[in-house]
């Protein structure tokens, strides 16, 4: 019985029996027993997910339980970088879970529509099982089950507030339908493929792979990457991802946004490089690059001129799962090239961002839902001041902010630089199209990661810093404890993987170096990252740790610099210049819409925003102004587009539809006899 | 950018000739710490805007006040000298006493036109707090309703010294 047995074993049992209590315990100790439950089972998949990826593998078949198709699950060093990020995930949101879903009397008043009902505590470990059971599905009937168990599970949990906020239905019913149309795309794309081999156990697409057209192979291809793309949040499929995101309650959309998204990247890596193996053609590739860079610039517009708080922390998963995506679709196309090192180096610097933007995604939706449950706000133009109130939330957005921002000493600035250099290493080895498609990547990844900065310095900035803009934000008092060590479990992961990624890197590099088929892309030498090259030749390097030393260091001799120059002049202690006015208040404060201003004035031929303004005077003379109103919209120009006229389009049929439904009996009567008819007639013409 | 340039070629140079330098008269000796560089910032405490309209023609081409190393700043923080203008109005003599404390040392105050050197027209007026040497010390007085921008030039080429 190895760990990984007994990791999974652990994480099963633990997880079946918080659903069962979930539903039997009373509502007194229930989000304590399910999160207490949660974090058990995650930080078992957390381990069986270790196991797997320093190559223990192992197979389970339950061949009786389903007619037709039998259960198959095989755990592989892929599925265990899922099933750790998953399991850490978790562990996190499960014990942030206990506080949060505690309903009314936290201290605050605030009702938050019944968190810790039944139904919402017994659902939660089911779709955390449903996450972990996805990557190690091994059969295409096993896969699709799981995937639509994650799916209904989740959106049961996204409309778990529905009776406090109408505009929960509505992200209900985008997240329903599109997810559902995802598994239809997935269902074509596997069915077909599952045509062609002898059953539908993965082990058989992979013997059947190299028999496929080239046109058969590139449906399967299109047809799951549009299932699991939208599951991922890609441009032009995300449209429910900024709407599902900010509804759901805040440790569901940390799970969602932190583990589910993810596994969208894993059908694609699994269909993509496992199971279709060495068939790919460099246009499926290119266009994954090519829909990722997409995305990460899109996303990141949205979150850098949005004023909702979730709402652009969904918006910015939009923007990771692109830059992943670019990675995937780099290390494919590197694949299909020939050259096997870079495209081990681009998977691995993908995967790195997964599990770095996982945590610190946990992180920023945990503080964010902190945020939302002590304010009851959830407009960054109407929080502000929450650091003397909440000090370490704010701390923890704070980590999380610098995290996210693709700067040292940031976890995203080790893996974003991994994909630059694997994107820039691959200039030479890639031709014509390497040589035009790669350059936009490098340009498309740097933008974001600007972008990204100006985003996260705005929420932290403006959600958390300076004067409280609302009564509710300058009372705001921190959650109870189990959601401070929630918060700090995510915190001391994004800490952990950004002073020492040389901890995972090796892990995640071997796992990606077997998914494509080559060696370790990287080389750890003390503190040193090495990206090894073509020959093994040392391509480049880093030392996180190092350069967070440096930057500490540097900071602090400026600092020392700047106030050993400044004592030697006498000082004189003055007012705070507030342009001789009286105090300054909170509505002279830079609002997250005027910080945004410039950049959405510099993309305003992308963006399109909508300006209204209202004046209106006094009726003694129409040159004393009365009020001033001020409206700014920034419409998705892809939604508005694309989904409008498909949405118009099936809204008229079903309003056609409604004039063959008069109330008739004797119409519906023919209907029914001439249907009959006409089947009959077409029987008999067709046989 | 063309029509820019060629204006510019064809207009020339429009500044007045630079007059000789006045007697520094009635500057503090704690100007000459400055060097010949001030950083104006201009306070309307009560003005009718006439001054205002001089004070930019004083900065602007045909005076152009900045060849004597005189500028205008956004904020009393960056500034050496306050011009102030107008009346002192009640409602700006709190304002005008934080802005002065702003200015760091060694600061100088320039009354510009009657209003501000004695009140003018608006002596006794309701709303009224003073004139400026009411509400803070002031260094140099030009006077004149509104003054001729020659008379602004002149009065800051004696805090300049050039």
């Amino acid at each position: 019985m190895t760990a990984l047995h007994a990791g999974l074993g652990v994480a099963l049992g633990a997880g079946s029996l918080t659903a069962l209590a979930g539903l039997l315990v009373p509502r007194r100790a229930r989000t304590t027993v399910v999160g207490a439950g949660l974090a058990i089972t995650g930080a078992a998949a957390l381990l069986a997910g270790i196991a797997a990826m320093t190559g223990r593998s192992a197979s389970f078949a339950v061949p009786d339980l389903l007619p037709l198709f039998g259960l198959l699950f095989t755990v592989d060093p892929l599925a265990g970088v899922f099933l750790a990020i998953t399991g850490g995930v978790t562990v996190a949101v499960g014990i942030y879970g206990i506080g949060y879903c505690r309903g009314p009397g936290d201290g605050q008043g605030h009702d938050h529509g019944g968190l810790d009902a039944r139904g919402v505590q017994a659902v939660l470990p089911l779709f955390v099982l449903a996450m972990l059971a996805v990557p190690v599905a091994a059969s295409v009937g096993t896969l699709l089950l799981c995937w639509e168990l994650m799916a209904l599970t989740s959106l049961l949990l996204v409309i778990a507030e529905h009776r406090r906020r109408p505009t929960v239905a509505s992200a209900g019913r985008w997240y329903a339908v599109m997810t559902q149309l995802g598994l239809v795309a997935i269902l074509i794309g596997l069915s077909v493929f599952a045509g062609h081999a002898v059953d539908g156990s993965f082990a058989a697409l992979r013997a059947a792979a190299p028999t496929l057209t080239p046109a058969v192979a590139a449906l399967v291809f299109v047809a799951t990457g549009i299932g699991f793309g939208s599951k991922a949040g890609i441009v032009p499929l995300h449209a429910w991802l900024p709407r599902a995101h900010p509804e759901a309650p805040s440790n569901v959309s940390a799970l969602m946004s932190a583990a589910m998204v993810n596994l969208g990247v894993y059908g694609i890596v699994r269909v993509g490089f496992d199971l279709l193996g060495d068939t790919g053609a460099a246009w499926w590739w290119l266009l994954v690059l090519g829909l990722g860079a997409l995305s990460a610039i899109y996303g990141i517009l949205q979150a850098a001129i949005g004023t909702n708080f979730k709402r652009l922390l969904g918006n910015s998963t939009t923007e990771n799962m692109g830059l992943i995506l670019i990675g995937v679709g780099a290390a494919g196309f590197f694949g299909t090239a020939g050259d096997l090192d870079l495209a081990a180096l681009a998977l691995a610097a993908a995967l790195l961002h997964l599990v770095n933007h996982a945590a610190f995604k946990t992180l920023l939706f945990t503080s964010a839902g902190s945020v939302v449950q002590a304010t009851g706000r959830r407009d960054l133009d109407e929080l502000g001041g929450l650091n003397t109130g909440m000090p370490a939330t704010t701390a923890a957005f704070g980590v999380g902010a610098l995290a996210a921002s693709a700067l040292p000493p940031g976890a995203a600035f080790v893996s974003e630089w991994l994909l630059l250099q694997a994107l820039i290493h691959g200039l030479p080895a890639t031709g014509v199209a390497g040589a035009i498609v790669l350059p936009l990547a490098v340009a498309a990844v740097a933008l974001t990661a600007g972008l990204a900065v100006a985003t996260f310095v705005k929420a932290f900035g403006i959600g958390f810093l300076a004067k409280p803009r609302t009564p509710e934000a300058a009372s705001a008092t921190e959650g109870p404890a189990s959601m401070l060590v929630g918060m700090g479990v995510a915190g001391v992961a994004c800490v952990a993987l950004a002073l020492a990624p040389t901890l995972v890197l090796p892990t995640i590099g071997s796992v990606a170096g077997a998914t494509v088929g080559a060696g370790d892309p990287v080389r750890i030498h003390g503190l040193t990252i090495e990206l090894v090259g073509t020959l093994g030749a040392t391509v480049g390097s880093l030392s996180p740790l190092m350069l967070t030393l440096a930057l500490l260091i540097g900071t602090v001799l400026a600092l020392a610099g700047a106030r050993a120059l400044a004592t030697r002049r006498a000082a004189r202690a003055a007012r705070l210049w507030d342009c001789g006015g009286g105090p300054l208040s909170a509505r002279m404060e830079y609002t997250a819409t005027s910080f945004a201003e410039p950049l959405q004035r510099v993309f305003d031929d992308v963006l399109r925003a909508e300006h209204d303004v209202d004046v209106s005077h006094y009726d003694e003379s129409r040159y004393l102004v009365q009020t001033v109103e001020y409206r700014r919209r920034v419409p998705d120009r892809i939604e508005k587009r694309l989904y409008d006229p498909v949405l118009r389009l099936v809204a008229a049929w079903g309003q056609a539809g409604r004039k063959l439904a008069t109330g008739s009996v004797h119409r519906y009567l023919g209907y029914g006899f001439y249907t009959l008819c006409g089947l009959l007639v077409l029987l008999v013409v067709t046989r | 950018m063309l029509a820019l340039w060629r204006k510019i070629r064809a207009t020339g140079r429009v500044a007045e000739p630079a007059p000789p330098l006045p007697p520094a008269g009635e500057v503090p000796d704690r100007v000459r710490e400055l060097r010949g560089s001030v950083q104006v910032r201009h306070v309307d405490a009560g003005s009718c805007n006439g001054c205002e309209v001089e004070i930019g023609a004083a900065f602007g081409p045909v005076y152009d006040a900045d060849r004597y190393g005189a500028r205008l700043v956004a904020s009393p923080r960056h500034a050496d000298a306050l011009i102030v203008t107008g009346v002192v109005t009640r409602n700006m003599a709190q304002p005008l006493r934080r802005t002065y404390e702003a200015v760091s040392d060694p600061k100088l105050v320039v009354a510009v036109g009657d209003c501000a050197v004695d009140c003018g027209l608006f002596r006794g007026a309701p709303g009224v707090a003073g004139a400026v040497s009411d509400v803070v010390p002031v260094d140099l007085r030009i006077p004149g309703c509104p003054p001729r921008p020659a008379a602004i030039v002149e009065g800051l080429r004696k805090l300049t010294g050039r």
